[in-house]
């Protein structure tokens, strides 16, 4: 049977101040696989479908009420992948990372913004 | 008198048994398998399979297959073996690398619907910002539509197929079918900018054609897919 899939992870900085840029990390344990493999190469290369495709299909960023990110996913995304992007933090918050599969699945991890100093 | 009994008694069994062995009949099945990995997941399950179930293997073909999975086809006696037993039996061989091979019976691709969260965020950032406002600047039409069959050939066919079936050559390696293009077909202005809008930033495994055709190039292609019709017979 297939391991559940747990929810990402998010990292912010601890001391974050008003209007700065910070960094935000995001890893997230998901396999992806584009569902072809090569089974013969020693005559003619063939790819055939070896299991379903599995991929993440979208990561929706919000920070607080807004959406500030989209991002659209194809299948050549690495397995487990982690994502580093930056936000100004303009607003004491949560940072909310949605992610959706190709199978419709939705997983979404948040971390609060705060100010400090 | 007991001669007769006797005589009738023989016949009913040889009947029955004529009759029994006229029913069971030979058929022939398909099934797509998962799981083949290489040459040796090939002769693994070629050599497996038989020795579990008394049916005969015609043929695994990798290469002759209409929707890329590997086709595995037997032929088995069906008062022997059903059809799901033959399945489980499948699921239950190992392959060398250590998985388990599977029929595959669901859809060629599994990629769901959107949400309502992920339509309602393309409406304010993503697949469909601006496209109604663009507007086809074609004037020869006649012309255009040429240089968008060539250009067709060169750069669309061997994903989207010569006729524009999503067939072409290799459509098998993506991980969703190219779009049957004839569903272009006589599409209004307002389809334009939806257009030029993926033929420009690309979509699911299509890549942004913005980067490396010119704007004109463009509007030859999409004046050249709206010209794509739907064979007879498909």
């Amino acid at each position: 049977m297939a391991k559940e899939i747990k929810p990402p992870r998010i990292r912010i900085s601890r001391r974050i101040k008003k209007d700065k840029v910070i960094k935000v990390k995001v890893k997230f344990n998901h396999p992806s696989f584009t569902g072809l493999a090569m089974a013969d190469d020693t005559s003619e290369p063939v790819f055939n479908r070896v299991r379903p495709v599995t991929f993440i299909r979208n990561m929706l960023v919000y920070y607080g009420e807004d959406l500030v990110s989209r991002l659209r996913i194809a299948s050549g995304i690495a397995d487990n992948p982690l994502f580093v992007f930056k936000l100004k933090a303009t607003k004491e918050a949560d940072i909310k990372v949605v992610f959706i599969d190709n199978f419709g699945k939705k997983w979404e991890a948040s971390k609060k913004v705060k100010f400090k100093g | 008198m007991k001669f007769f009994i006797r005589t009738c008694v023989s016949c009913f069994f040889f009947a029955v048994f004529v009759s029994s062995s006229i029913m069971a009949e030979t058929l022939e099945e398909e099934f797509k398998i998962e799981g083949i990995i290489s040459l040796a997941s090939i002769k693994a399950l070629q050599s497996e399979l038989p020795k579990k179930l008394d049916l005969k293997i015609i043929d695994l073909d990798l290469k002759k297959t209409n929707s890329g999975w590997p086709v595995l086809r037997v032929q088995y006696n069906s008062d022997l073996i059903t059809k799901d037993k033959i399945e489980a039996v499948i699921g239950e061989i190992e392959d060398p690398a250590g998985h388990f091979y599977k029929v595959h019976n669901g859809p060629l691709v599994a990629n769901a619907e959107l949400s309502e969260e992920e339509i309602q965020v393309m409406s304010v950032m993503g697949d469909v910002v601006g496209f109604s406002e663009v507007k086809n600047p074609t004037i020869d039409f006649e012309t255009s539509v040429k240089r968008g069959e060539e250009s067709f050939k060169k750069n669309c066919a061997k994903c989207h197929g010569l006729n524009g079936n999503g067939y072409g050559v290799v459509a098998h390696g993506f991980t969703t079918w190219p779009k049957q293009l004839w569903v272009w077909n006589g599409a209004d202005s307002g389809a334009d900018g939806y257009l030029f809008w993926i033929l420009e930033n690309g979509k699911s495994d299509m890549p942004p054609w913005g980067l490396v055709m010119s704007e004109e190039e463009r509007w030859d292609l999409i004046n050249y897919i709206k010209t794509i019709k739907k064979p007879e017979g498909i």
